[in-house]
Protein backbone atom coordinates (compact mmCIF):
# COMPACT_ATOMS: atom_id res chain seq x y z
CA UNK A 1 0.00 0.00 0.00
CA UNK A 2 0.62 3.16 -0.67
CA UNK A 3 -0.05 6.79 0.57
CA UNK A 4 -0.53 9.78 -1.73
CA UNK A 5 -1.69 13.02 -0.52
CA UNK A 6 -3.37 14.65 -3.14
CA UNK A 7 -3.50 18.57 -3.35
CA UNK A 8 -6.57 20.11 -5.16
CA UNK A 9 -4.98 22.65 -7.27
CA UNK A 10 -7.13 25.42 -6.95
CA UNK A 11 -7.37 25.62 -3.06
CA UNK A 12 -4.25 24.11 -1.98
CA UNK A 13 -6.29 21.48 0.05
CA UNK A 14 -4.52 17.96 0.62
CA UNK A 15 -6.23 15.02 0.82
CA UNK A 16 -4.21 11.24 1.94
CA UNK A 17 -5.40 8.36 0.28
CA UNK A 18 -4.24 4.91 0.44
CA UNK A 19 -4.10 2.74 -2.71
CA UNK A 20 -3.21 -0.55 -3.77
CA UNK A 21 -2.01 -1.91 -6.80
CA UNK A 22 -3.87 -1.60 -9.50
CA UNK A 23 -5.93 1.33 -8.01
CA UNK A 24 -6.63 4.11 -11.05
CA UNK A 25 -6.69 7.50 -11.58
CA UNK A 26 -10.38 7.29 -11.67
CA UNK A 27 -10.59 5.32 -7.97
CA UNK A 28 -8.51 8.34 -6.91
CA UNK A 29 -10.70 11.16 -8.01
CA UNK A 30 -14.51 9.05 -7.30
CA UNK A 31 -13.03 8.47 -3.84
CA UNK A 32 -12.54 12.26 -3.24
CA UNK A 33 -15.50 13.24 -5.13
CA UNK A 34 -13.51 15.19 -7.44
CA UNK A 35 -15.53 14.10 -10.94
CA UNK A 36 -14.38 16.80 -12.95
CA UNK A 37 -10.36 16.64 -12.50
CA UNK A 38 -7.77 15.17 -13.80
CA UNK A 39 -4.20 13.65 -11.86
CA UNK A 40 -0.77 14.23 -12.53
CA UNK A 41 2.50 14.41 -10.95
CA UNK A 42 2.67 18.09 -11.91
CA UNK A 43 2.85 20.93 -14.82
CA UNK A 44 5.72 18.78 -16.31
CA UNK A 45 3.76 15.89 -15.96
CA UNK A 46 1.07 14.22 -18.79
CA UNK A 47 -2.40 13.78 -16.89
CA UNK A 48 -3.25 10.32 -15.91
CA UNK A 49 -5.62 8.26 -17.95
CA UNK A 50 -9.25 8.00 -15.74
CA UNK A 51 -8.76 3.69 -16.30
CA UNK A 52 -4.76 3.87 -15.78
CA UNK A 53 -3.32 2.37 -12.88
CA UNK A 54 -1.51 4.56 -11.04
CA UNK A 55 0.29 1.98 -7.88
CA UNK A 56 3.37 1.54 -10.13
CA UNK A 57 3.63 4.89 -11.39
CA UNK A 58 4.10 7.09 -8.23
CA UNK A 59 6.06 6.46 -4.94
CA UNK A 60 5.41 6.41 -1.35
CA UNK A 61 4.64 10.32 -0.26
CA UNK A 62 4.79 11.08 -3.63
CA UNK A 63 2.61 14.70 -3.69
CA UNK A 64 0.10 14.33 -7.11
CA UNK A 65 -2.05 17.43 -8.02
CA UNK A 66 -5.54 17.65 -9.20
CA UNK A 67 -6.45 20.18 -11.62
CA UNK A 68 -9.90 20.56 -13.25
CA UNK A 69 -10.08 19.86 -16.91
CA UNK A 70 -8.72 22.47 -19.57
CA UNK A 71 -7.61 22.71 -22.75
CA UNK A 72 -5.48 25.76 -24.91
CA UNK A 73 -7.77 25.81 -28.40
CA UNK A 74 -10.11 27.23 -30.41
CA UNK A 75 -12.42 25.05 -32.64
CA UNK A 76 -9.88 25.17 -35.50
CA UNK A 77 -7.00 24.24 -33.40
CA UNK A 78 -8.75 21.75 -30.90
CA UNK B 1 49.88 -5.62 24.66
CA UNK B 2 50.59 -2.59 27.76
CA UNK B 3 49.14 0.79 27.09
CA UNK B 4 50.76 3.60 28.25
CA UNK B 5 49.55 7.10 28.93
CA UNK B 6 50.98 9.74 27.65
CA UNK B 7 48.77 12.77 28.42
CA UNK B 8 44.80 13.26 28.10
CA UNK B 9 42.77 16.71 26.44
CA UNK B 10 39.74 17.74 26.32
CA UNK B 11 37.58 15.85 23.02
CA UNK B 12 36.23 18.48 20.39
CA UNK B 13 32.65 19.96 21.42
CA UNK B 14 31.59 18.65 18.41
CA UNK B 15 32.28 14.65 19.69
CA UNK B 16 30.96 15.44 23.41
CA UNK B 17 27.57 17.03 21.46
CA UNK B 18 27.55 14.04 19.37
CA UNK B 19 27.88 11.44 22.53
CA UNK B 20 25.32 14.13 24.72
CA UNK B 21 22.69 13.28 22.01
CA UNK B 22 23.28 9.82 22.47
CA UNK B 23 23.10 9.36 25.95
CA UNK B 24 19.86 11.99 26.03
CA UNK B 25 18.61 9.64 23.44
CA UNK B 26 15.96 11.01 20.64
CA UNK B 27 14.21 14.33 21.34
CA UNK B 28 10.54 13.95 20.33
CA UNK B 29 9.55 14.64 17.09
CA UNK B 30 8.07 17.57 15.92
CA UNK B 31 5.22 17.32 13.31
CA UNK B 32 5.11 19.93 10.56
CA UNK B 33 2.16 21.02 9.19
CA UNK B 34 1.95 20.69 5.58
CA UNK B 35 1.23 24.32 3.62
CA UNK B 36 -2.05 23.90 2.39
CA UNK B 37 -1.96 26.87 -0.38
CA UNK B 38 -3.40 27.23 -4.19
CA UNK B 39 -0.67 26.13 -6.83
CA UNK B 40 -0.97 29.84 -8.07
CA UNK B 41 0.91 30.74 -4.52
CA UNK B 42 3.12 28.20 -4.73
CA UNK B 43 4.40 29.14 -7.99
CA UNK B 44 5.19 32.80 -6.46
CA UNK B 45 1.89 34.29 -8.30
CA UNK B 46 0.75 37.80 -6.80
CA UNK B 47 -2.64 38.57 -6.56
CA UNK B 48 -3.89 42.12 -6.42
CA UNK B 49 -7.71 42.75 -6.94
CA UNK B 50 -8.64 40.68 -9.30
CA UNK B 51 -5.22 39.99 -11.34
CA UNK B 52 -2.46 38.09 -10.94
CA UNK B 53 1.38 38.38 -12.08
CA UNK B 54 3.80 35.47 -11.97
CA UNK B 55 5.25 33.53 -14.08
CA UNK B 56 4.21 30.45 -16.07
CA UNK B 57 7.69 27.58 -15.35
CA UNK B 58 9.02 24.76 -16.76
CA UNK B 59 11.87 23.21 -16.68
CA UNK B 60 13.04 24.95 -19.98
CA UNK B 61 11.73 28.52 -19.51
CA UNK B 62 9.89 30.70 -17.35
CA UNK B 63 7.81 32.94 -19.46
CA UNK B 64 6.04 36.55 -17.48
CA UNK B 65 2.16 36.46 -17.50
CA UNK B 66 -0.68 37.61 -16.15
CA UNK B 67 -4.48 36.39 -15.34
CA UNK B 68 -7.42 38.72 -15.32
CA UNK B 69 -10.14 37.08 -12.79
CA UNK B 70 -13.89 38.24 -14.46
CA UNK B 71 -16.70 38.81 -11.50
CA UNK B 72 -18.23 35.79 -13.21
CA UNK B 73 -15.18 33.53 -11.93
CA UNK B 74 -13.96 33.12 -15.75
CA UNK B 75 -10.12 33.95 -16.14
CA UNK B 76 -8.36 35.62 -19.26
CA UNK B 77 -4.96 34.07 -19.37
CA UNK B 78 -2.09 36.40 -20.83
CA UNK B 79 1.69 35.27 -21.89
CA UNK B 80 4.27 37.83 -22.92
CA UNK B 81 6.45 37.44 -25.72
CA UNK B 82 5.64 33.84 -26.97
CA UNK B 83 9.42 32.01 -28.21
CA UNK B 84 10.02 30.62 -31.17
CA UNK B 85 9.31 27.23 -29.74
CA UNK B 86 5.70 27.78 -28.98
CA UNK B 87 4.92 29.96 -32.32
CA UNK B 88 5.83 26.53 -34.22
CA UNK B 89 3.37 24.67 -32.02
CA UNK B 90 0.19 23.88 -33.30
CA UNK B 91 -2.18 26.03 -31.16
CA UNK B 92 0.07 29.33 -31.70
CA UNK B 93 -3.34 29.86 -33.61
CA UNK B 94 -4.92 29.79 -30.24
CA UNK B 95 -2.62 32.73 -28.87
CA UNK B 96 -4.15 36.29 -30.14
CA UNK B 97 -2.04 39.31 -29.80
CA UNK B 98 -3.17 42.12 -27.44
CA UNK B 99 -0.32 44.57 -27.84
CA UNK B 100 2.81 45.43 -26.61
CA UNK B 101 4.07 42.02 -27.16
CA UNK B 102 0.67 40.83 -24.55
CA UNK B 103 -0.77 37.18 -25.88
CA UNK B 104 -4.69 36.30 -25.09
CA UNK B 105 -4.58 32.72 -24.81
CA UNK B 106 -7.71 31.42 -25.82
CA UNK B 107 -9.15 27.94 -23.87
CA UNK B 108 -11.49 25.89 -25.74
CA UNK B 109 -11.75 24.07 -22.57
CA UNK B 110 -11.72 26.38 -19.60
CA UNK B 111 -10.28 25.78 -16.29
CA UNK B 112 -12.64 25.97 -13.47
CA UNK B 113 -9.90 27.72 -11.52
CA UNK B 114 -6.70 30.10 -12.16
CA UNK B 115 -4.33 27.10 -10.81
CA UNK B 116 -6.20 24.81 -13.15
CA UNK B 117 -5.21 27.29 -16.30
CA UNK B 118 -1.44 27.77 -15.08
CA UNK B 119 -1.02 24.38 -14.79
CA UNK B 120 -2.57 23.61 -18.52
CA UNK B 121 -0.26 26.56 -20.07
CA UNK B 122 2.62 25.51 -18.10
CA UNK B 123 1.97 22.03 -19.77
CA UNK B 124 1.44 23.55 -23.04
CA UNK B 125 4.87 25.42 -22.84
CA UNK B 126 6.62 21.93 -21.85
CA UNK B 127 5.02 20.42 -24.52
CA UNK B 128 6.17 23.02 -27.22
CA UNK B 129 9.60 22.60 -25.88
CA UNK B 130 10.21 19.16 -25.99
CA UNK B 131 8.97 18.55 -29.72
Amino acid sequence: MKRLPVVVAGTGQIQDVDIQPGTTAGDVLHQLNLQDYLLSKGPNEPFFAAAESIYDKVKDGEKIFASTKAEVGITVCA
Amino acid sequence: MRVTILGSRPAPASLLQMFGRAMRGHAPAIPVERRQIPYWQERGWQLNGNIYDGNYQTPYVALPGWIEQERSGRANFFLHNPPDEIRRHSHWTCFQHRGNGWYLIHMGKEPKDVSSGIITIERLITEAYER
